[in-house]
């Protein structure tokens, strides 16, 4: 079990979306308490500036695979709370494509029972399956497995490809207070897709993941959704892991009505691209010209890496530099209500193959925090705002009826992470506390050292 | 990774040619001379420059020469073991690639993925394992999924050879072709010669490469299809075509017009399941290469196809035939090539290379 955290005093620049303050601070706790936040001024304040010591409410990802039950080779609850502590987050939301599948209250238990046994501080919430089996069949235990506790639906990995199904998920998951998480994909476009269709994949001869192929559903969802909350106006619609800019208009003209939609975004679709299959390791915003057109990689000299590296491999897939621009942008205006890892580890002997043999996914929740604040510094996006999204954002998708209510609340359990925003940190596998080393970053320096993360008045990770 | 990142300095077109490498006395083993060739691996031919293609050229110009003597044959890689393994049926590339090989005096060793242990579910970094235990030197692969050679060549401490994977890229096609185009055209030059690859270029792992090197060379090349089988070239052109000449069109009259070379690619059967195409009557009345339709080109037109060829759909049985057609000449020059690129890469391992 995690030590209480207790007698701690820490200096920096405290960024609390939920009060709207940001500046230095110092910050108290005692026996896990937050016992008292004194914002600094004048020579107090002296030296402690944003791109410093951050002190930031305890992260919220509301995407993450954990692969318990079913493929603990590739992580366990165990592991994967121990990297989400590392990455500097307290509370996590499991996806339930593991196997089996998390679409009745029984496989709810095993997984909470598994969070329970690890002796970590962090919240641990589960998103229920939307269909039997994620077979898109069926709806799935709905109603008991909100009983269990579930914050959520989705059969992500997949699509709810049917729109029948869609349509009753929607007012049966409305009926009970829940969002449906939508993955968008049209399957019939994207069928043995490996990456964005394109240049790069032109280039590469990989077969393209067309963009009509997520904008597509993410329209028809939006749709159904319209159609559904004339009679169930509590029904919610979240769009996960959205990645084009015609998506991103779907959702901000659906938002402009009043429909009830969110969606969220993920580092990786923030800050790499297409081009890194190519090769080229630069930032998604160091890839744009003076027009905001991506630049040739074959020509611009940034062609570093081997090509078809499979830890690329991912769905959706990235997409060009400006793609990942209108992430960004749609995150800085708050079209994108969160920033959501995807967090999903394999194995080796799943990745170590041909690239359209590999599966999908990028381990990503230990370098989530790091990217965002890579992608701060280019001047995309605030640190309030990118704040935001990596905390309130993503608490407000749940609602507050799962206690989650990110911030720096005197007088509650100290919840919040301590990051060295000056400071590198270079990602190796051995520096990766979760089983998953599938991550373009492995070698590579990246900003943002996480010294402390306290997760319900405990020490969940110490870098100390 | 035993292998270098090779990258270009954007093969440039319209540069004057730098003065081309001295061409290795290839009676000789590498090793016993200064060969200015730097690659470990054959995985792409994006990576080279135009001088690398010049040496290419000049040392496949040895190795006809080796083919024209009584004994087509030469010491030069004696006890090197190349393992072909084909993961893909294959008939021209694989016996040309073992003809080369058996040229330079190499051992042979022949894996088809179907018979091995691959069938039972081996993985790729496995089997390239094995076989290098198994003591090759050399490996020459070709697979259906893109990307799949680089797989090998970070596992593989040899050097590994592209033999062709999926639609990404066929490096030794590709050279053979250049080989031919510079053999048939006047002055052996492609500077500004109208270049029209006809046909399905979508799923064509010949047509990538020979983008890269027909461009590389100066000339001003077309592709041409159905547009259903353009998808993702017309994003290549507009973005990727600096100073290079890339033009990219479903107008197959226009294609055609005055072209100096055309190179006509096979469609397969499966397109019309996937609801690319109508059908095959419809893609030959419309795209095939018929006399016809060649009236358009220059009257010198070259004819190519990189086989194996459906005659009667993308191009007629006369015209395979017709004495403009080089479709033979590129199947000969092919072992050349490849006894070139053996030769080379050899070369650049034995004389220590990047790690």
């Amino acid at each position: 079990m995690s030590e209480v955290a207790d007698g701690m005093v820490l200096r920096g620049w405290a960024v609390d979306p939920a009060s709207g303050r940001e500046g230095a601070a110092r910050v108290a706790i005692r026996d896990g308490i937050l016992e008292q936040v004194v914002w600094l001024t004048g020579d107090d304040a002296s030296g402690i500036t944003p791109d410093g010591m951050l002190i930031l409410p305890g992260l919220v990802d509301f995407h993450a695979h954990f692969r318990e039950p079913g493929n603990e080779d590739a992580e366990t609850v165990a592991t994967g709370l121990a990297a989400a502590a590392h990455g500097g987050f307290t509370t996590v939301c499991l996806m339930p494509n593991t196997t089996p599948a998390i679409d009745e209250p029984g496989v709810v238990g095993r997984v909470l029972a598994a969070a329970a046994a690890s002796g970590s501080p962090l919240r641990v919430l589960v998103h229920g399956a939307v269909t039997a089996g994620r077979k898109g069949e069926t709806l799935s235990a709905m109603g008991e497995l909100a009983d269990a506790g579930v914050v959520g639906f989705s059969d992500d990995g997949a699509p709810v490809h049917v729109a029948t199904l869609l349509r009753s998920a929607l007012a049966y998951a409305g009926a009970l207070d829940l969002p449906i998480i939508d993955h968008p994909e049209d399957p019939s476009l994207t069928g043995g897709a490996e990456a964005s269709e394109g240049y790069v994949a032109s280039v590469l001869g990989l077969k393209g993941w067309p963009i009509a192929g997520e904008a597509g559903a993410v329209a028809r969802a939006i749709e159904i959704l319209a159609d559904v909350v004339r009679d169930v106006p509590a029904a919610r619609l979240h769009l996960t892991h959205v990645s084009t800019s015609a998506s991103l208009a779907h959702v901000r003209a659906a938002k402009a009505v009043g429909l009830p939609v969110t969606c969220d975004v993920t580092p990786h679709h923030l800050g790499f691209t297409d081009a890194w299959i190519a090769g080229s390791r630069r930032w998604a915003w160091d890839q744009l010209d003076a027009d905001g057109r991506a630049s040739d990689p074959w020509t611009d000299g940034s062609l570093t890496a081997h090509p078809f590296d499979t830890s690329l491999r991912v769905n959706p897939p990235l997409r060009g530099a400006e793609d990942a621009a209108a992430c960004l942008a749609a995150l800085a205006d708050g079209t994108a209500d969160a920033i959501a890892t995807d967090h999903a580890p394999h194995t080796e002997v799943d990745k170590h193959v041909e690239f359209g043999w590999a599966i999908n996914g990028i381990s990503g929740i230990e370098t989530a925090l790091g990217i965002v604040l890579e992608a701060v510094a280019s001047g995309g996006v605030s640190l309030a705002r990118a704040v935001d999204a990596l905390t309130t954002g993503p608490a407000r998708v749940l609602g507050r009826r799962h206690g989650v209510a990110p911030g720096l609340h005197v007088g509650e359990l100290a919840d919040l992470v301590v990051v060295d925003g000056a400071a590198r940190w270079t990602v190796t596998a051995e520096a990766l506390a979760s089983k998953g080393k599938n991550t373009p970053l492995l070698g590579r320096e990246l900003r943002g050292v996480v010294r402390l993360t306290i997760a319900g008045g405990r020490v969940a990770y110490s870098a100390d | 990774m035993t292998s270098e990142v090779d990258r270009p300095e954007a093969a440039s077109s319209g540069n004057p040619s730098p003065v081309p490498a001295e061409v290795p006395a290839v009676d000789a083993p590498p090793e016993t001379q200064a060969v200015a060739w730097r690659h470990l691996h054959l995985l792409d031919v994006d990576g080279l420059t135009r001088p690398e293609l010049e040496l290419v050229m000049g040392t496949t110009d040895a190795m006809r020469e080796v083919l024209s003597r009584p004994i087509p044959k030469v010491p030069a890689l004696r006890g090197t073991n190349v393992t072909i393994l084909f993961y893909e049926a294959s008939t021209r590339t694989r016996v040309s690639f073992e003809v080369a090989a058996k040229n330079l005096s190499c051992d042979v060793v022949n894996i088809a993925a179907a018979s091995s242990s691959v069938s039972k579910g081996e993985s790729l970094v496995d089997t390239v394992r094995t076989v290098e235990a198994l003591g090759a030197d050399m490996l020459v692969m070709r697979h259906n999924v893109s990307g799949a050679p680089y797989l090998a060549a970070e596992v593989f401490g040899g050097a590994v050879l592209n033999g062709g994977d999926g639609w990404h890229a066929h490096p030794s096609q590709a050279l053979l072709d250049l080989y031919t185009l510079r053999s048939r055209l006047p002055g052996g030059s492609l500077e500004g010669r109208k270049i029209v690859i006809l046909g399905d270029a979508l799923h064509s792992r010949v047509a990538r490469s020979n983008i890269w090197t027909l461009t590389a060379m100066g000339a001003d090349v077309w592709i041409c299809g159905p547009s259903t089988l353009l998808r993702g070239f017309e994003a290549w052109a507009a973005h990727g075509a600096a100073g290079r000449r890339f033009t990219v069109t479903s107008d197959v009259d226009a294609a055609l017009r005055d072209a100096d070379v055309v190179m006509a690619l096979r469609i397969q059967k499966e397109r019309m399941a996937s609801g690319l195409l109508p059908s095959l009557r419809e893609y030959a009345a419309r795209y095939g290469l018929t006399q016809e339709r060649l009236r358009a080109a220059s009257p010198d037109v070259v004819v190519m196809h990189p086989g194996p060829m459906n005659e009667g759909v993308e191009i007629a049985a006369d015209v395979a035939v017709d004495p403009r057609s080089a479709i033979t000449a590129q199947v000969t020059n092919g072992v050349a090539v490849r006894m070139a690129l053996l030769y080379l890469l050899a070369g650049a391992r034995r004389a220590g290379g990047n790690p």
